[in-house]
């Protein structure tokens, strides 16, 4: 027997050695950060500090003193730390300043929707078939505090957005008031390493924005402290290494963020949210009240069954709309359980999930939102960030965006849980054990959907903003919508009467928008 | 005759994250004088232009899991069953080298709460396995070295991100494996086989995901690569197989199943197993072979503690006889 050099034994073994080699050194990276350029503001938006407030009386109500003049020698000796820092950059330290370049209030949505996301998480039942609730006194103890469930998401996104927002437009207040140049300007031997803004630099934007992030995260998401903290330093070590900012223009900014965020925490401890949950009693009296009207009662079809999510959130604070808008604009009833209508919308349900095509699952699947995601409203704070991009938006403008949003979509929430809790209407499975559903079935009465409430409230506030996005909100907002009919979960009205009611609250904050002195 | 069984993508395994693939770590085969069915982790070599060809069904179902390494229980789920219908063929090419291929449809269902089950057609495998070498031991069998090239590829649009009813990972893979056998004259089996698998990307439905601590803003989400083996030894003779195996497999990275969340297409998912084959030429029909196997993943890591049935017929067809009579 001969063995040719080429026999398909040999030729067959090589070929294996190669493809496996090949793709062993395969780099398989995903990012996990959006992948943004330096922030080179179209504006500066030299007026900002004259833009209207949300909850701070004016922009002077945390007071900022005058920085001390360039020829201090405390201030000189700042410049020389920058300049001794900058000769002996690091690779880690350049890594941060290439980050947080690309926009602080950007970055800070990044960073917020991965705490919700990590923090979206249901607590297990306990073997007695219980549930134990998190603990925001224990946060640690499991399960952990929070649960960032789209009510709790949507709260907290608009608390750290809000309070940046106002804090920015203090900020640029102050800033035209006491018009400090950038360390980078003021002396040519320190280098910009991110791009000029043209902005004074005193008091610092990132300083603000670190201190009032830093405060209202470890507030929300208290089990993340340690991460939180490390991102604070890196923004602002960056803004001073990178030439942008001295060290009294940051501890200027900081201490402003501190005291904005000192009025947002006050709000929150007494916004309602403490007793959100409600109590045993109240979980059945919600059910005997829906059933003296007459109606099928929801109940839990988790299991063990779980109590409802957040029956009483429909009483938090919102932004826009008052506790009396909230009663005033609730929507008329759904269709009565028992009616003709309601087993027209069960059968199309059941209908739609027994003949669902690949399309309306990946819908489905693309805004299931669920568990471990940053729930709808982050998904909507997303959706944003392209447009603020290719807008070239200054950071005050930045933040006004994401405040806009999640400001309508906190309201949204509220009035939507206000709506669920007042008719505690059941969900199709619960009508229909025989259809079964595309995605995890929420915990809480069906109508309305919250998906077409917390849309129809963000499109409406984006068409606004950017009204060249009108089509694609729209179109972003229908298909959030009807994914949750194609999933089985909810019924035509809980989706129609959800946008419409989105689209209603959304105006409220519109109405603000249009006078707000930014528009 | 003999039959063979090319990769034992089970289905089944499923489980909470699905792993299939070169999962198929059960096998043994038949053998004997007449020539021998053979996997893709096997010591068996069918003989040239022989067509070995069948259909199998599995059935695979858990009730507990481990979340991370918790064993638990899901009353939103109950009981996971996944049943799988698989094509089997294999051919001789020559009497070194073997082409295989299964092709799987598989069913989900959930017995508690209510998700959807899933179904369809999942991903089709290719194996090409190599009888490298081959050492006769005067009187008492061979000792074999067998090198195997497999690659699996999805064959529809089934979606990777609805675990734990999900049929599959959706995922390109690519695997190199290595046998060492050792067949005995009087039927003495053993057999000894590891393999790495290389995967590709998945692609999701959404624009983000939150796995092993990070919320990635892509659609895209890096599979892990595994490791894998499986020891088995037994009788092997006639046609007729009994054998006990035990395996293993490793993820390469990968983040843990949270508390009370659902698994995820890229989590770590590892396992031990028990498997036990036995293999039946059927009386009175030629060339026809019964086949039964079971396992039960008795520890793991993000995947259900599952017992798994599997059965079907192989028929091998003489291609050599066809063409050249007598």
């Amino acid at each position: 027997m001969n063995h040719p050099a080429f026999s398909p034994r040999r030729v067959f073994g090589v070929a294996v050695l190669l493809i496996a080699a090949t793709l062993t050194s395969c780099t398989k990276s995903i990012p996990s950060t959006e992948l943004l350029s330096p922030l080179t503001p179209a504006t500066t938006d030299a007026d900002a500090g004259n833009w209207r407030m949300i909850l701070l009386t004016g922009p002077t109500q945390i007071p900022v003193s005058a920085p001390v003049l360039a020829s201090d020698n405390g201030y000189l000796g700042e410049l020389a730390a920058i300049k001794a820092a900058q000769a002996t950059i690091t690779p880690s330290q350049q890594a941060a300043i290439d980050y947080w370049s690309a926009g602080g209030v950007l970055r800070w949505n990044e960073i917020l929707r991965e705490l919700v996301a990590r923090q979206d998480l249901p607590p297990s039942p306990n073997p007695d078939g219980s549930y134990t609730s998190p603990s925001a006194a224990n946060p640690f103890a499991n399960p952990q505090y929070p649960f960032s469930n789209p009510p709790y998401a949507a709260r907290a996104y608009s608390y750290v957005t809000v309070a940046q927002y106002e804090a920015l437009k203090a900020v640029w207040y102050y800033k035209y008031q006491y018009n400090r140049p950038a360390p980078s300007k003021t002396d040519p031997a320190i280098k910009s390493l991110m791009p000029a803004t043209g902005l004074p630099s005193y008091p610092s934007e990132d300083g603000v924005e670190s201190a009032v992030n830093g405060t209202l995260l470890k507030l929300l998401f208290p089990t993340n402290a340690a991460e939180i903290d490390t991102y604070v330093a890196q923004q602002q070590q960056a803004a001073l290494i990178s030439g942008r900012a001295a060290a009294s223009d940051i501890a200027a900014g900081v201490a402003l963020g501190k005291g904005i965020a000192a009025l947002f925490t006050a709000r929150a401890g007494t916004d309602g949210m403490k007793s959100a949950g409600g109590n045993p009693a109240l979980w059945a009296q919600l059910a005997s009240t829906a059933r003296a009207r007459g109606e099928t009662a929801w109940v839990s079809q988790d299991g063990p069954p779980r109590p409802p999510m957040l029956p009483v959130f429909g009483q938090v604070k919102g932004w826009m709309m008052s506790a009396s808008d909230i009663v005033s604009n609730r929507p008329a009833p759904p269709p009565s359980t028992s009616s003709s209508q309601m087993a027209n919308e069960l059968t199309e349900v059941r209908t739609a999930v027994n003949n669902i095509t690949r399309d309306q699952l990946s819908t489905v699947y693309k805004w299931a939102d669920g568990v471990s995601t940053p729930t709808p409203s982050g998904h909507w704070n997303a959706i944003a960030v392209p447009y603020i991009v290719s807008a070239q938006m200054s950071e005050v403008r930045t933040a006004r965006v994401f405040a806009l949003l999640d400001m309508a979509m906190q309201d949204a929430a509220v009035s939507c849980w206000d709506t669920k809790y007042t008719y505690f209407n059941p969900r199709p499975s619960q009508l229909d054990p025989s259809i079964k559903t595309w995605t995890g079935l929420p915990n809480f009465p069906s109508y309305l959907s919250g998906h077409s409430v917390f849309s129809g409230a963000a499109a409406d506030v984006l068409t606004n903003i950017f009204p060249q996005g009108a089509t694609y909100f729209s179109a972003q907002a229908q298909e959030a919508a009807m994914s949750r009919l194609y999933a089985g979960i909810h019924f035509r009205t809980d989706i129609t009467a959800g946008l419409a009611q989105g689209q209603k609250v959304g105006e409220f904050t519109v109405r603000f928008a249009k006078t707000d002195g930014a528009h | 005759m003999q039959c063979s069984l090319p990769v034992y993508t089970s289905a089944v395994n499923a489980k909470i994250v699905k792993f299939w693939g070169q999962a198929g770590l059960i096998l043994a085969t038949l053998a004997g004088t007449r020539a021998g069915a053979q996997t893709l982790d096997d010591g068996i070599m069918l003989s040239k232009l022989k067509y070995c060809t069948g259909v199998f069904y599995s059935y695979d179902y858990w009730n507990h899991y481990w979340e991370g390494s918790l064993s638990r229980v899901n009353g939103n789920i109950g009981t996971i069953t996944t049943r799988s219908v698989q094509y089997i063929g294999n051919y001789g090419l020559t009497d070194h080298l073997d082409l295989l291929v299964t092709v799987p449809y598989v069913y989900s269902r959930a017995s508690s709460g209510v998700l959807h089950g899933q179904s369809g057609f999942q991903d089709v495998t290719f194996g090409a396995k190599l009888k490298t070498v081959s050492v006769p031991l005067r009187g008492y069998g061979a000792v074999r070295l067998f090198t195997v090239l497999s690659g699996a590829v999805p064959l529809s649009n089934y979606t990777p991100d609805d675990a734990p009813l999900s049929i599959g990972t959706h995922s390109k893979r690519i695997s190199g494996r290595a046998t060492l056998n050792y067949l005995g004259k009087n039927g003495l089996y053993m057999n000894g086989s590891a393999s790495y698998t290389v995967r590709g990307n998945v692609t999701l439905d959404r624009p983000s995901y939150y796995t092993n601590g990070q919320l990635y803003l892509s659609n895209q989400v890096a599979m892990p690569n595994q490791f894998d083996y499986i020891v088995s030894a037994g009788y092997r003779k006639n046609d007729t197989t009994l054998t006990a195996a035990f395996s293993q497999q490793q993820t390469r990275g990968g983040g843990d199943i949270r508390p009370q969340d659902t698994p995820f297409v890229s989590n770590r998912v590892n396992f031990s197993r028990i498997n036990a084959t036995l293999t039946y030429p059927l009386p009175g029909i030629h060339d026809l072979q019964y086949w039964f196997l079971y396992s039960n993943t008795f520890d793991g890591r993000n995947i259900g503690e599952a017992n798994t049935l599997t059965t079907g017929f192989l028929y091998t067809f003489d291609f050599h006889k066809r063409v050249t009579p007598q």
